[in-house]
């Protein structure tokens, strides 16, 4: 008997469709953090990106018969866990503005960036550094924004991210320069 | 971001491949033509530095313990369990079903028979269907010819009788001079 930690993904999701619903645990455990991390870029919030994440899962397992083979696993399922995050940006776009002042106004959020063994002014600059790129990802166009945190952030390949955002690689080169660019000139202005 | 400082600006014709150098997604190729490029142009040296000093921080998150993990595993896996159960409620319901549904039928089929057999005295023609209800499509449609030939004939009668009507007076004649040649007296 092989040890279902050992199936590559298209076993796991050929075994759920035929009903092996305990198969899909193995792919959580193998997603979970990825699919944490991704939802955590886009909400900044741990609850949320908790829940999204969750709710990918659990959208994945019910559409799993959907689930053509035609592309990997992973990029169908990063693909539901992108929609899901930009969904709820959409919805939520009001109440980000929000937390995002409330994160400025709370230095304390900016810990991992201000190390203690800095000076002050330099623990400041961190601190408006990170907040900028923050606020600069959060009013970025969503396209440019999953393309680079998909990039940036989770380490896929420019072919994956256009599968996952369904374009061709030069679109997402194209998004990616105009996002780091976006990123640099919100630095650029920090002098 | 520690130190934070401002990125350095990198030849514009070189800024986009310098972001793909960096991201390791370029051809050999042009690996090769930026790699000529950078060794000889400080801005786009700076440029590079500047990405592979900045992004990387970009990205870093913070870890979280393993009990955030075994927690999230175990709550997603009973929202999975949930989730299944609602999709299949019905087939709870299956072995319930066995223990009285033969029972519940047989209930069901005598309480019918016995109202039909009260209601009905015995009758069971009122459980028929009427003749009208039983003529098939096709023989319906000819009967409906029939009724129209029979109307058409009815119409033509009518026609006849006022035909005759009007032409009374000439046909009093006609009728006393056929009697006439019957009689043999013409």
């Amino acid at each position: 008997m092989t040890n279902p930690e050992e199936l590559r993904d298209e076993q796991l999701v050929e075994l759920c469709r035929q009903g092996e619903r305990h198969y899909f645990d193995v792919l959580v455990r193998r997603y979970m953090e990825k699919a944490f991390r991704i939802a955590f870029d886009f909400t900044r919030n741990t609850e949320t990106a908790k829940d999204l994440s969750q709710d990918a899962f659990l959208r994945a397992f019910a559409n799993i018969k959907q689930f053509d083979g035609r592309s990997s696993f992973y990029t169908w399922f990063y693909r539901i866990v992108v929609n899901l995050c930009l969904d709820h940006a959409r919805r939520q776009q009001r109440v980000g503005w929000e937390s995002l002042d409330r994160i400025t106004e709370e230095p304390g959020e900016h810990r991992e960036l201000a190390d203690s063994t800095f000076a002050p002014d330099q623990q400041a600059i961190a601190s408006e550094a990170k907040r900028r790129v923050d606020q600069t990802l959060e009013t970025m166009p969503n396209k440019q924004r999953t393309a680079f945190l998909l990039r940036n952030h989770q380490g896929l390949s420019i072919a994956d991210v256009a599968k996952v955002m369904k374009t061709t690689e030069g679109t997402v080169r194209v998004y990616l320069h105009r996002a780091v660019a976006a990123l640099r000139q919100s630095l650029l202005e920090l002098v | 971001m520690k130190n934070a400082m401002p990125l350095q600006s990198a030849c514009k014709e070189f800024e986009e491949d310098l972001v793909l150098y960096y991201y390791g997604e370029t051809s050999e190729d042009e690996r090769r033509r930026i790699g000529r490029h950078l060794f000889g142009c400080l801005r786009c040296q700076g440029f590079l530095g500047d990405l592979q000093r900045l992004l990387p921080q970009m990205a870093r998150t913070e870890e979280l313990p393993q009990s955030f993990w075994d927690n999230y595993y175990r709550e997603t896996v009973a929202k999975l369990a949930q989730q299944d159960e609602r999709k299949h409620w019905w087939r709870s319901l299956i072995p319930q079903m066995k223990i009285w549904i033969v029972p519940a039928f047989g209930t069901v089929a005598m309480t019918v028979l016995v109202i039909g057999l009260l209601f009905g005295k015995g009758n069971l023609s009122s459980f028929t269907l009427r003749p009208a209800e039983k003529i098939p499509h096709e023989i319906l449609a000819d009967e409906n010819q029939l009724q129209f030939f029979e109307s058409m004939d009815l119409l033509e009668s009518l026609s006849k009788l006022q035909s005759q009507d009007e032409q009374k007076p000439e046909a009093v004649n006609t009728q006393s001079s056929r009697m006439r040649f019957q009689s043999g007296t013409v």
